[in-house]
């Protein structure tokens, strides 16, 4: 077997391990400066809103080609959210009417296993 | 002339053959990855209880004969999804539980449509979490309920938990979870109030891109991500290690956006006045002070985690109210810590062993 210290891989291995450790610990000193936190937040909040008055101008444009606007959309989303919701709860109801009923629920065919599990201290067994 | 000291002679050629093999296996196996998908996530098989909007309650099916009592519910963090804790089988946290005779239920997150942008914190802690406490009482029949809380999982089950103080939460369960944000010393900085203008990037973008999320985590260590991948290509011919990058690859990335409002409350609540540390935290007009919970509480932290570091955790079970309480600092990072080899060594039986006694 061959010594780490002239084993190249090994040698390559530790090297990037330590640059990044490196890197990351000279990033964190320079990400925690105030400097570091007006530049992205300015460079964020402009880029936000742009987005905004892209997202307005976009509106607009779609309105005057006769086409469904993102509001129009959202709306229609929210209909079919709320479609979802209610079905989801009818499956639910369905469930619960399913195991009152004493038939065994679908889902597990088994029945589910008693709750009588003891820790293994209880049962005098080494942990 | 003499080789210098530790160098084995008699093994160079055979370096050299193991090496060529290598390189031949990174080139066929470097196609294979890029041809083919990673391995399926999140597979223990399990029932959807209830899908309402953002949030996913899932019962798993028990796979012991026998179980403890208490079903566990766990609180899965808003930011990311929840198979980190159901990777694949034999690297599977839930599991593990199943086989160790739990009755499992998580609570997920699913993205927050753009609708959903008014979402606010009293939604996650007085009406999700409340909503499926209730559907795991009645899908399982008991009224106890032990709940996991992982990263800012926990930080919902800690106002929850403090809120209701009354029950049913019999134990709970924190992975890595700040409650002091100052200490969150980079998370600090990209929020500085007098930069970083929350109310103009909420009423601009609804819901916090993933995206954004995403750059935030990756800017705490910049240089892992190139580092990985160089990792990554020296290994590429080892199987066991290029499914492992795959799979925390892919959750890394698989970031959830925020809904606009709780990203707000966050922000101003937390990120600036550090409410839960200064016992000044209120969620719905209904004030959520930790020290009035007492059930037992477990909270596992790792040694290097770069996301919630120990300074900003380590306060937990000062403030809490139980007499039985108990903080364990294992080795790793903020997802070694509950995902891995790591996890499955230290804290998995760690979790088991403490919460086996009081599941009863």
């Amino acid at each position: 077997m061959a010594d780490k210290s002239t084993d190249p891989a090994a040698i390559w291995q530790n090297m990037v391990g330590e640059m990044e450790k490196g890197f990351n610990s000279f990033a964190s000193q320079a990400l925690a400066s105030p400097e570091f936190s007006k530049l992205v937040n300015q460079v964020g909040g402009a880029s936000a809103g742009a987005q905004k008055q892209f997202g307005e101008l976009m509106e607009k444009y779609l309105v005057s080609m006769n086409l469904p606007s993102r509001a129009q959309m959202l709306s229609m989303a929210e209909r079919l959210q709320s479609i979802e919701g209610q079905l989801n709860e009818v499956k639910a109801l369905l469930y619960e009417l399913h195991n009152s009923s004493g038939m065994p629920p679908d889902r597990s065919v088994a029945p589910r296993p008693p709750r009588t599990k003891q820790p293994p201290s209880a049962r005098g067994e080494q942990k | 002339m003499n080789a210098p000291a530790g160098l084995d002679l008699a093994s160079i050629p055979e370096r050299i053959q193991s090496e060529v093999q290598r390189a031949i296996q990174r080139s066929i196996k470097g196609v294979e990855y890029i041809a083919s998908s990673g391995p399926a996530l999140g597979s223990t098989p399990k029932d959807i209880l209830a899908v309402r909007g953002t949030m996913n309650l899932y019962h798993y099916r028990p796979i012991a004969d026998e179980i403890y009592r208490v079903p566990i519910l766990i609180v899965m963090a808003t930011t990311n999804r929840g198979y980190i804790l159901d990777m694949v089988p034999g690297q599977s946290f839930i599991e593990f539980l199943l086989k160790r005779g739990y009755d499992v239920y998580m609570l997920d997150w699913r993205a927050p449509k753009p609708e959903e942008k008014s979402l606010r914190m009293e939604d996650y802690v007085l009406d999700f979490i409340p909503d499926c406490v209730r559907r795991v009482q009645r899908d399982s029949g008991e009224t106890d309920i032990s709940v996991i809380g992982y990263c800012f999982g926990g930080v919902l089950s800690l106002l929850y938990g403090s809120i209701f103080a009354d029950g049913p939460m019999k134990n709970l369960i924190c992975f890595t979870t700040p409650i002091d944000f100052r200490e969150m010393k980079l998370f600090q900085n990209f929020s500085d109030r007098r930069y970083f203008d929350v109310d103009r990037l909420i009423d601009s973008v609804g819901n916090v891109p993933p995206e954004m999320i995403l750059s935030s985590f990756e800017m705490l260590r910049p240089a892992s991500r190139v580092a990985s991948q160089v990792q990554l290509w020296e290994n590429i011919w080892n199987d066991e290690y290029v499914k492992s990058y795959r799979m925390f690859d892919r959750w890394a990335t698989d970031t959830l956006p925020l809904a606009g409002e709780y990203f707000r409350a966050i922000t101003k609540d937390l990120m600036w006045d550090n409410k839960l540390y200064n016992d000044a935290m209120s969620v719905g007009g209904r004030k959520a002070d930790i020290s009035k919970i007492k059930v037992p509480i477990l909270h596992a932290v790792a040694e290097h985690d770069h996301i919630v570091p120990y300074d900003a955790a380590k306060h937990l079970i000062q403030k809490i109210g139980s007499a039985d309480k108990e903080e364990v600092i294992l080795k790793g990072g903020h997802v070694s810590l509950v995902a891995g080899a790591n996890a499955i060594k230290r804290l998995w039986p760690k979790l088991d062993s403490w919460l086996c006694e009081r599941s009863v």
